[in-house]
């Protein structure tokens, strides 16, 4: 029984096979599966030395230091630690936030959760194409901001914001330290933490090949001149300088760092081809008519592509195409609501649009064959659920 | 979200959808495309019996299929405006989650709309 064509690399990536290898190679009494905190003898430094080659791998792909790579369970966790790291560190400087209304539930969650216990937040808009603009960021930062969090590319739209230009915006500022969910950048767009300007930048392995639950978050040591302090979430332990107590797991972040390293090394030409297949694949669901490409593809990865079909509604478009096809309505983790894209609506799309949307993600085993499987798929669903609404199919 | 076989077997082959002519047709619709769901029936009626239904439906696979089933059932002797089964059956027949019991609501509208034409005959 052939499997559906995947098309939700945005969402998850299949475990590159040389990760998985390398990754049981810590797991079993032959490997390496010492603790990396038991120093005292070979099974822990032959471990701990696996995980700093990692913690280089990461760095090295994210134009970090190494010792600026604290490890989380994934961008989740790292997003939940720089935002109420920094809100609780800095408190006694303000108490205020600025980020986005696109941004992932992993970032806005969190700044609601300060919202109730005092913070003030300030949520910006972007325009039509998916942007935030460094002004915009500019005129919300007051005396009290403590944080600005941006994400670097979009989740459901593929939307790169310029980072560059917001954090040295936030730099002019002084105090509002600049986060980056940038779970979705790595193999994607180019990312350079140092370069970027950016205080902290989370990351995530299994959007990249690598393994779910790993993950980063980057705390710079130098932007400012001087290290950001976080106020640590958990404790026991001592791992990772004090930010995240417990035992490094292994196994985890040694497939975080061989899948950053050939995210890395991966040919320019793999991008490329991607953004070919992204566009061939727009042109054939652009031939139904009535469809709408969601955000500025001149400032998109080639990865993602976020479509709406008019006159059909979302859940039976997905509904429609199961079983064929591996798409999502957005985010993944907005894949069990129903509700319309807040991402979506944000760019100024209307709700039914915004909920007849779906998201294509490509990847490194996307075929030209998949795509017009893809495009073949969506005709006939998109058709379908025309034709039973009594508009022409 | 997780379908009954029941939902996806009449969301797949959507049966009766199109529409009816003639003088003896009624229709009825209800909801909207910006509510997130709209149905419309026609029926067929002719000395007090349903000789035909079809529904053109845009809303979630539930309201597809039920639409579809209710335009199946619903044929035969009618003397009331009325689904051929409750809404709450129909609601246990095609595990609507029950945020969505609305949408059978709005399938029950359109249905009795229909009918309700044809029996004021």
């Amino acid at each position: 029984m052939n499997r559906p064509v995947y098309l939700d690399y945005a969402a998850t990536t299949p475990v590159d096979p040389r990760v998985a290898a390398a990754m049981a190679q810590c797991l079993g009494l032959e490997g390496e599966f010492g603790n990396p905190g038991s120093a005292s003898h070979d099974y822990g430094a032959a471990a701990h030395a696996l995980v700093e080659t990692a913690r280089a791998q990461v760095a090295a792909c994210a134009g970090a230091s190494p010792d600026e790579v604290v490890w989380t369970s994934g961008a989740t966790e790292a997003n939940n630690l720089a935002i109420f790291g920094v809100a609780h560190y800095y408190r006694e400087q303000g108490r205020h936030i600025v980020t986005a209304r696109t941004e992932h539930k992993a970032v806005l969650d969190p700044c609601r959760e300060l919202e109730r216990r005092g913070w003030r937040v300030t949520y910006l808009t972007p325009d039509s194409a998916g942007l935030i603009h460094p002004d915009q960021v500019a005129a919300a930062l007051r005396a009290d901001t403590v944080l600005t969090s941006i994400m670097h590319v979009n989740n459901e739209t593929g939307v790169v914001q310029d980072i560059s230009a917001i954090a040295a915006v936030c730099a002019q500022h002084g105090g509002a330290r600049l986060h980056v969910d940038a779970a979705q950048s790595i193999g994607k767009s180019a990312l350079d933490f140092a370069a970027l300007g950016a205080d902290l930048m989370s990351l995530s392995a299994h959007k990249v090949y690598g393994p779910k639950g790993a993950g980063a978050l980057l705390v710079s040591r130098r932007a400012r001149g001087a290290p950001v302090h976080l106020t640590a979430l958990q404790f026991g332990g001592g791992q990772e300088r004090g930010l995240r107590a417990g035992t490094v797991a292994t196994h985890q972040v040694v497939g975080m760092g061989l899948a950053f390293e050939l995210a890395r090394t991966a040919p320019p030409s793999e991008s490329d081809r991607i953004a070919v297949m992204r566009e061939r694949l727009w042109k054939g669901l652009a031939a139904l008519g009535g469809t709408y490409r969601n955000g500025d593809p001149a400032h998109s990865v080639p990865h993602v592509l976020s479509v709406s079909f008019e006159g059909v509604e979302g859940e039976s478009l997905l509904a429609a195409v199961r079983g064929r096809l591996a798409v999502s309505t957005g985010s993944a983790c907005n894949s069990t609501s129903r509700e319309p894209s807040y991402v979506l609506r944000a760019l100024g799309r209307d709700p039914i649009l915004s909920e007849s949307s779906l998201r294509f993600g490509l990847g490194r085993f996307t075929g030209e064959g998949d795509i017009d499987t893809a495009i073949a798929v969506v005709a006939e669903a998109v058709s379908r659920l025309r034709r039973l609404s009594g508009l022409p199919g | 979200m997780n379908y009954s076989e029941l939902t996806l077997r009449y969301f797949d082959t959507a049966v009766g959808v199109g529409v009816l002519t003639g003088l003896d047709v009624y229709r009825g619709s209800a909801g909207s495309r910006a509510q997130g769901a709209w149905v419309q029936f026609d029926v067929q009626v002719n000395a007090g019996l349903v000789q035909a239904a079809r529904f053109l439906a845009f809303g979630c696979p539930h309201t597809i299929a039920v639409s579809a089933w209710v335009a199946e059932q619903g044929v035969g002797p009618v003397s009331t405006a009325a689904l051929p089964c409750s809404v709450q059956e129909l609601s246990d027949r095609f595990a609507v989650p029950v945020e969505k019991r609305g949408r059978l609501l709005i399938v029950e509208d359109a249905w009795v709309a229909a009918v309700a034409g044809a029996l004021q005959r």
